[in-house]
């Protein structure tokens, strides 16, 4: 309640409770924030799903679609059609189908300058139809978009995708109701297609300049609000899963995963969340366990910052976009194509009610089945408990180093004369003495601090280790293009020359500690040590409210060891700690997991076969978080680089400090 | 000034009577346009040959007087008002008869002994608001512009030299238009909705249109070859664009398209009649009953048009076209020039709006490029970034008034030389703002609009052009009307941007924070500023030895108490 009083007030028992309990504090909170995400999914602990945006008024309109029979000539003429489009898009079939139906139609070309190894050009051509709504003047657009896949791809075809629209465009266009115009996008190269098209659109270059030239359309449509991303690989559908994860981990709005489950409840084809069914289970234990699987398969997919589908990338453009991706499922009912577009008919209804654009309901979520949500006021707690372990040593340090500090000075000072002083100013202290007393100390303080001490801490220097680390970093970061042409000179492939090109820069960079000039310094490696801590707390928070799920991924991992990291006295324990930090390099996280991945995948196969599989698996992980970075714009391979790595230096350091073990001190750590 | 009204009074109805100064014609123009749509057009003409220097607008014979009165009041000397629904594509459907904005739109030439143009132009917006049902009255000077060189006098001009201090220009991009605006129009004409080609404006049919305008323009014309006289000019217009797919078939009649037949002229018109534009019978035929009273060829810079004419008589009609030919889909050729506009970049802290220019004739076309930005869209003049194929190019001349927050809009104004075939793109970048919390509108996460840009051009050639000549008056005047340049005011779409909005559930959130930080704040506050500090030995008593001490004093007071009761 003190809001207005003295910070200093009774400080002491505080600080000292601190000082006494941190260790035991820092396991708490770290224990009781992966608790508290764990109990997230268990069914009391979340909130069922519900519509915040009343204008959406989903399912309120009787179906009108009726055009399954053309959907079906126009699925077998187009089928006709890809045989003689081996590797590309059957353009000139789609383009005059759309103008039979009465849109605008464009094509869009765009070029991928390859930004690794040689330089390599891709091209690709995307075809899109404007549907112009009557009612309105083109201010604002819809979107319903299908990536073409060739028959070589060695993705599921979406050709029943493409004629479910195609057959829905024939129908929209007849209706008189639309207040929106509705964009029909048939897109090439997967995300590639997707991306350069959405960069034409809004104009921008959202990767590294150069590398995906974008090109330029002649239609557009206003500003888009909403899309759907049809990826419907059968005629008759037995299942569909609604995939929302996007780039950077963002989510489209709440609301619109509801309306398309709704009107996939409504129109009875049984929708999945994570290709999990939503199962209501009596056990609460096996209930519980059951959300959190699908919780787990959420986060890691959106731990990664890769979109899932190419409705990702619309949301960096503040689009409200999902994927509908049918999954084949043995017996049961099928749903042709009168249900599929009476689906898609009802989405669009329900968005062309909308009058704002998408800002009520959700944009932070989590979801453990596809009805129940858990919204960021609950799950930022666990994170908070997790990185608050951070802040709580770092600040146990502090304090202590205040109090060694105070202690040293104390000793120092307390000649019998102030000893005597103090012990007289002690009891009842009046103001007057209490002035002299603090006079006192401060001039002994002026004279003991005259000559130059060893072991005081030296500021400048610190911060200028932790900025070194952190230029090496972006040096890092910004390495990828000289490694490959350096690389690409002694015949290596690009996967190869990055990868062990970062191991050598990673090996370099282990022996930084060698130069550090105050490892000797106690007090200047415990503010290094702090001032790591505080960092890493930082950017795990700052993580968490872009892509929760990577923070706490990181936080898992990482939180536990830096608690570890610090100065200790004894060898063995310097020594094992130095082990466990050099396995916490990220480098050897990825590596390690993606072994994991790999030996898990392929059980059975033989050790050397999976060993080799899982280190190729590494180096092309390496090499699309850094081609993604470029052409995309994702940011975990930056972040990563530029923050964590640094960041593992300096602990890295820390781990290093060459602390004297005779003299008989309160023990740090 | 009581005389001459007198006279008036006595004089006026024996003038009617005698030398008919007023004259009133009804037409309808209905156009297949080249892709799917159908284009119908009604133009009511009333031509009053009176001075409107003098007129007071206290007697009026067909001209409506709730107009002039407001036109006399504030000093009008001319007026065009259009209430637009949906959005003119040039692209496919070539130039209308009259270009219109999308929402409301609004631009007058006052009277250059006005005074205060600004104040009568509020005013003027104001009253035209009551006449016409729509948000007009939100018109006033932070979102109006001076243009200078778009819009010209389309009248008779007697002063001695334009200027631009005259002449407002403003736009409501945000205005929906509907049944609401059209009954109070029809109210202007003579014989309203009663007979006549406005009974076939019914409501429920119109609005399902891909395209509907409303308008009225109102100058001062010549009142003959001489230039002697001037007259009072009225046009009012509705424009109509079907689609064949919402009306589900290509063969049209009356019926289909207004819901009902024609019940006769209006008797007030001095002439009545439709004419339909036959000219692309050779390539999509269709057949026309009843036949067609009369046939008009029309040789108008370059190109042959022909025209069904019917005149309406004074007993009902309907009239049917059945399409013939095969269904193809036709080959579009765009038209001169058109050209559309829209924004760049995401997010809400910086975007740009571009604006493309197409010229597809074989010469080069000067056109004049005006933009009225609002002033919560500041764009940067040293962005203005003008390029011609890929190429960066000059304008001929700029005119830029940059806007003041909350007091008037950007106004930009190009003049360019499009070179032959070309894309002219002309870009300019600008900041998202805040705005203060009362001056965002009802549905604030709808989005803020930014108006269409005009795109003025004299063009050569009168290909898929069906405007009216400057010294016409009805679509009649238009047949055989070569002239050396065909003026079009092409309009390109509105944009609608996200301006960072705030949550607006946030200022009961407000409330509660600030009253939780006081009350916080007010305890310690009142603690310190209330209570005296004294100085107190510490104690180091143990917690349970506190306790202990405070039940045995509280026991022997009691005892004490009691002894004291005891003794008493």
């Amino acid at each position: 309640m003190g809001l207005l009083t003295d910070p200093s007030a009774g400080q002491g028992k505080l600080t000292k409770a601190l000082l006494k309990y941190y260790t035991k504090l820092c396991v708490l909170l770290y224990i009781g924030g992966i608790g508290w995400f764990c109990s997230l999914a268990y069914t009391p602990m979340n909130a069922g799903t519900y519509f915040s945006e009343n204008a959406l008024l989903p399912g309120l309109v009787k179906s009108e679609f009726r055009e399954d029979a053309i959907a079906k000539t126009y699925h077998s003429e187009l089928l006709d059609e890809m045989k003689k489009y081996e590797d590309s898009i059957p353009y000139p079939w789609l383009l005059a189908k759309m103008k039979q139906i009465g849109l605008d139609t464009y094509t869009h070309n765009f070029t991928l300058n390859y930004p690794l190894g040689k330089p390599q050009k891709f091209v690709g051509k995307n075809v899109y139809g404007i549907l112009r709504a009557a009612r309105a003047s083109s201010t604002e657009a819809l979107v319903l978009s299908v990536p073409y896949r060739p028959p070589l791809s060695v993705h599921a075809t979406t050709a029943p995708s493409i004629a479910i629209m195609l057959a829905f465009a024939k129908f929209a266009n007849r209706e008189k109701y639309w207040a929106k115009d509705i964009i029909f996008l048939i897109t090439e190269h997967e995300q590639l297609g997707m991306q350069a098209w959405l960069e034409a659109y809004h104009g921008v270059a959202c990767g590294n300049d150069g590398t995906l030239d974008h090109g330029d359309i002649k239609g557009r449509a206003g500003a888009i609000q909403a899309a759907i991303n049809l990826e419907l690989h059968e005629t008759a559908i037995s299942q569909v899963d609604i995939k929302i994860e996007g780039l950077n981990g963002q989510l489209p709005n709440l609301d619109l995963f509801n309306l398309a489950a709704k009107m996939l409840l409504k129109e009875g084809v049984p929708h999945t969340f994570k290709n999990r069914p939503n199962k209501h289970l009596k056990d609460p234990v096996n209930d519980w366990f059951y959300s959190f699987q699908t919780l787990l398969a959420m986060i890691s997919t959106q731990a990664t910052g890769i979109p899932n589908g190419n409705h990702g990338l619309y949301h960096r453009f503040g689009i409200e976009a999902l994927t509908l991706e049918s999954t084949p499922l043995k017996g049961g009912n099928k749903a042709g194509f009168p249900i599929v577009g009476r689906i898609i008919e009802g989405i669009f209804r329900s968005l062309n009610n909308l009058l704002e654009r998408f800002h009520q309901s959700f944009f932070f979520y989590l979801l453990p089945s596809s009805e129940r949500f858990i919204s960021i006021g609950l799950y930022m707690p666990a994170i908070c408990l997790i990185a608050g372990a951070l802040f709580i040593k770092a600040c146990a340090n502090w304090c202590q180093l205040q109090e060694n500090q105070a202690e040293t000075e104390d000793e120092k000072t307390k000649t019998p004369e102030t000893k005597k002083q103090v012990k007289s100013s002690v009891k009842p202290r009046d103001s007057k003495n209490y002035w002299k007393e603090m006079e006192t100390r401060f001039q002994t303080e002026i004279q003991t601090h005259n000559p130059p001490d060893p072991d005081s801490v030296n500021f400048i220097s610190i911060l200028c280790v932790f900025l070194m680390s952190h230029v090496l970093g972006v040096l890092i970061m910004n390495s990828p293009q000289l490694l490959t042409t350096l690389g690409g000179q002694y015949n290596y492939s690009t996967d190869a020359s990055l990868f062990y090109g970062f191991i050598a820069i990673s090996v370099v960079l282990l022996t930084m500690p060698l130069f550090i000039p105050f490892k000797a310094c106690e007090k200047s490696m415990s503010v290094l040590n702090i001032l790591s801590l505080l960092e890493l707390g930082t950017t795990l928070i700052c993580v968490s409210m872009n892509n929760f799920s990577l923070a706490l991924f990181c936080a898992i991992i990482y939180v536990p060891l830096a608690l570890i990291i610090g100065i200790t006295r004894c060898r063995l324990c310097s020594a094992i700690k130095k082990i466990v930090w050099l396995l916490a390099h990220p480098l050897v996280v990825l590596t390690a997991t993606v072994l994991v991945y790999t030996f898990f995948m392929f059980p059975g196969e033989k050790f050397e076969d999976n060993f080799h599989r899982g280190v190729a698996a590494t180096q092309q992980a390496i090499v699309f978080s850094i081609v993604d970075s470029m052409i995309y714009g994702n940011w975990l391979f930056s972040v990563v680089t530029s923050v964590f790595i640094s960041n593992w230096l300096c602990f890295w350091i820390v781990a290093f400090a060459k602390v004297p073990q005779d003299i008989p001190k309160k023990k740090i750590d | 000034m009581f005389l001459p009204t007198l006279l008036v009074l006595i004089f006026s109805p024996f003038g009617v009577l005698t030398s008919k100064p007023d004259k009133f014609t009804e037409e309808l123009f209905i156009k297949p346009l080249y892709s799917d749509q159908l284009y119908v057009h009604f133009h009511f003409a009333t031509k009053w040959d009176t001075n409107p220097e003098q007129e007071t607008f206290r007697h009026t014979h067909i001209f409506p007087r709730a107009l002039g009165e407001i036109v006399e009041r504030y000093n009008v000397q001319e007026l065009h008002v259009s209430l637009t629904g949906g959005l003119w594509r040039y692209e496919t459907w070539g130039y209308p008869i009259l270009d219109a904005a999308p929402g409301a739109e609004v631009w007058a030439w006052f009277k250059d002994t006005t005074e205060d143009v600004d104040q009568n132009w509020k005013l003027l917006a104001s009253s035209l608001s009551g006449l016409l049902c729509a948000s007009l009255n939100f018109i006033d000077k932070a979102n109006s512009i001076r243009p200078e060189y778009t819009f010209k006098p389309k009248g008779v001009f007697s002063g001695s030299n334009l200027n631009s201090s005259f002449v407002r220009y403003s736009s409501l991009p945000r205005e929906i238009v509907c049944t609401e605006n059209l009954t109070p129009w029809k109210k202007l004409l003579p014989c309203e909705s009663k007979s006549g080609l406005a009974s076939l404006l019914n409501s429920g049919y119109i609005h399902n249109t891909r395209y509907h305008s409303v308008a009225i323009h109102m100058r001062p014309v010549c009142r003959d070859s001489s230039c002697e006289f001037v007259s009072l000019e009225l046009q009012q217009t509705v424009s109509l664009v079907y689609d064949y797919l919402i009306l589900g078939t290509k063969n049209w009649s009356f019926r289909k398209l207004f819901g009902q037949g024609l019940m006769g002229r209006c008797p007030l018109a001095e002439t009545s009649t439709i004419y339909i534009d036959t000219t692309s019978n050779t390539s999509v035929p269709f057949q026309l009953t009843p036949s067609p009273d009369d046939y008009v060829t029309s040789i108008r810079g370059g190109h042959v048009n022909t025209f069904a004419k019917y005149v309406v008589r004074p007993y009902a009609m309907s009239l049917n076209a059945n399409f013939l030919g095969k269904e193809s889909v036709l080959l579009n050729a765009p038209p001169s020039l058109h050209a559309n506009q829209y924004i760049t970049g995401y997010g809400q802290e910086r975007g740009g709006i571009v604006t493309k220019i197409y010229n597809n004739h074989w010469s080069h076309l000067d056109v004049v490029v005006l933009q009225n930005i609002p002033w919560y869209v500041p764009i940067y003049l040293h962005t203005l970034k003008i390029e011609v194929n890929g190429l960066e190019a000059e304008p001929l001349k700029i005119r830029y008034i940059p806007g003041r927050q909350r007091e008037r809009p950007y106004h930009l104004e190009l003049l360019l030389k499009l070179p032959a075939r070309s894309v002219t793109s002309v870009s300019v970048d600008f900041d998202y703002v805040f705005l203060k919390w009362q001056e965002y509108p009802p549905d604030a996460n709808h989005g803020f609009y930014i108006g269409s840009a005009i795109i003025s051009a004299n063009l050569p050639l009168a290909r898929n052009f069906t405007g009216l000549p400057q010294d016409g008056s009805t679509i009649a005047d238009s047949f055989n009307a070569s002239r050396s340049g065909y003026l079009v005011q092409v309009r390109t779409e509105n944009m609608v941007i996200t301006l960072p909005t705030p949550d607006f559930s946030m200022p009961y959130n407000v409330i509660c924070l600030a009253c939780t930080v006081v009350a916080l704040a007010f305890g310690p506050l009142h603690n310190i500023t209330t209570k005296r500090l004294v100085l107190t030995v510490k104690d180091n008593e143990k917690l349970i030895v506190k306790i202990k001490n405070k039940i045995v004093k509280v026991l022997t007071d009691r005892r004490g108490g009691e002894e004291k009761q005891s003794v008493q």
